[in-house]
């Protein structure tokens, strides 16, 4: 079963036609890696998948988009939303909120947990998954915003796998992020990925090489070329594909 | 990544290729005219050649892999770097076995050959003609001109029956040409293994140009 699928997928701005068309499968526990241009329409159909994108007025969205097989259009927002997860392309961390709140708001609000003990166990967990447990044990109630961009990106991060959700949409998640903390959130993904399925944005194509399954190509809102990332990478079928890994783009 | 340099160092790393390819051509040729005429310095030469062929691989691996490192090869790139590690040292071993065949020719320039040679240079001349079939598809990016390769493979190994068939029945006449007929058995069976290697470096061009996997036997 797939994780997600998108059929006949169409988002406009007003006027403007962002994503053409675009129909794919996303196979349930595996990275699954987007890529192409600025501006191409990766952080729209990220959030698309989780109708955030409703939330702004002028976007109209045709076609459909699945969960596990059920049309999300039938859902509520909110449910879906704790299904799937997301962290955005920039750091956005609850300013007033400490660091131990961050985390521990999501699974409050949803009730995932019955006892303070418990969600002191899940927030340490969901800090440790997202590598930031060391830097911060010893400042939980700090204010998120004292944060480097980086650690706040991290704590975005734990913040959504707080939530447990089935599917987790990271858009961008380690720009901002040194090599070693870019390391440990890339062996995260790869070992979350046995629970969950997890959709990537990267501009690093070496990102999209070392974690992802499947690698999705996409140019000026139109799904150009999808497969296996290995065949991507060595073997692209397509001629636009080839130019942009290859650096000979535009 | 900066695309002008990565380019400047494929093409440099393909005229490496193409001056092994040469030195290839030359190693397998003089090997055999160093055979025909019994001509040591003809066999020196190929021992040159070798040599030669040794410190070019070497460049050229060593190229690929810092370029491999540095710039993170992918598609075309990648399936280029491949292609042509595997292509060098598919043409390095070629002269380690042409090598081999001036070795015999140094072994016994006194005696006159058993018999002349006809089917050996016709295989070695198919041969080159392999190779150069190879190298324009290197320098020209097209495949069309190693289509040929599983046949003139083919015909190498049917000349090399033939050959085996005709040494066994002088070796029966005349058990004294024993030793001597099976220096010109290994001579044949060494261009046999030298038109497989070339073949199969054929076949990595074409994926290397089309992403299409070609076998060869
Ligand atoms: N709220 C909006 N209103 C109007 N147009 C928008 C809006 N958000 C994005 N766009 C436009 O839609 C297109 C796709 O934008 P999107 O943010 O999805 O691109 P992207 O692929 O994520 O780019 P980047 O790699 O720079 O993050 C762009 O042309 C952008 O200008
Ligand atoms: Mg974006």
């Amino acid at each position: 079963m797939n994780a997600i699928e998108t059929i006949n997928l169409n988002v406009y701005y007003g006027e403007k036609h962002v994503i053409k068309n675009i129909t794919m499968n996303i196979p349930k526990n595996v990275v699954f890696t987007i890529m192409g241009p600025s501006g191409c329409g990766k952080s729209t159909l990220l959030r698309s998948f989780n109708r955030l994108l409703e939330l702004n007025e002028t976007a109209r969205i045709t076609g459909d988009i699945k969960l596990f097989g059920e049309s999300i259009f039938d859902m509520d927002p909110r449910e879906l939303r704790k299904r799937v997860g997301m962290v955005f392309q920039q750091p956005n961390p609850f300013p007033h909120l400490s660091i131990y709140d961050n985390v521990a708001i999501g699974p409050k609000l949803n009730r995932l947990v019955e006892s303070k003990e418990e969600l002191d166990k899940l927030v340490e967990w969901a800090l440790k998954k997202a590598a930031l447990w060391d830097e911060v044990k010893d400042r939980l109630n700090d204010p998120a915003t004292k944060l480097s961009g980086g650690q706040q990106q991290r704590l975005c991060i734990a913040r959504a796998l707080a939530i447990k959700p089935e599917v987790l949409l990271l858009d961008e998640p380690t720009s901002a992020l040194d090599p070693v903390s870019t390391a440990k959130i890339e062996s995260l993904l790869i070992e979350l990925k046995k629970s969950y399925t997890i959709v990537l944005v990267t501009h690093n194509m070496q990102q999209a090489a070392r974690v992802g399954d499947y690698t999705a190509f996409i140019l000026d809102g139109e799904l150009i070329e999808v497969g296996e990332t290995s065949q991507i990478f060595e073997n692209p079928r397509d001629r636009r594909t080839e130019e942009y890994i290859t650096g000979r783009f535009g | 990544m900066p695309r002008e340099v990565l380019d400047r160092i494929i093409e440099d790393i393909r005229n490496d290729v193409l001056k092994l390819s040469d030195v290839t051509k030359k190693a397998v040729y003089f090997s055999i005219e160093a055979l025909k005429e019994k001509n040591v310095e003809k066999a020196d030469m190929v021992y040159r050649l070798e040599e030669e062929s040794d410190l070019l691989n070497l460049d050229i691996e060593n190229k690929i892999l810092s370029a491999a490192a540095r710039y993170h090869p992918v598609a075309g790139d990648l399936r280029f770097f491949h292609a042509m590690m595997k292509v060098s040292s598919n043409y390095e071993r070629i002269c380690d076995l042409a090598q081999k065949i001036a070795e015999f020719v140094k072994k016994s320039a006194e005696k006159p050959l058993i018999k002349p040679l006809i089917d050996i240079p016709k295989m070695r001349d198919i041969i080159i003609e392999m190779i150069e079939q190879n190298e324009y598809a290197i320098k020209n990016h097209t495949t069309e001109p190693t289509n040929s390769l599983q046949n003139m493979d083919d015909k190498i190994d049917m000349l090399y029956e033939q050959i085996f068939n005709e040494l066994v029945g002088i070796m029966v006449k005349d058990p004294k040409t024993v030793p001597d007929a099976i220096d010109l058995l290994f001579v044949a069976r060494y261009l046999e293994r030298i038109g497989d290697i070339v073949a199969k470096s054929g076949a990595r061009i074409v994926y290397m140009i089309e992403g299409r996997r070609v076998w060869i036997k």
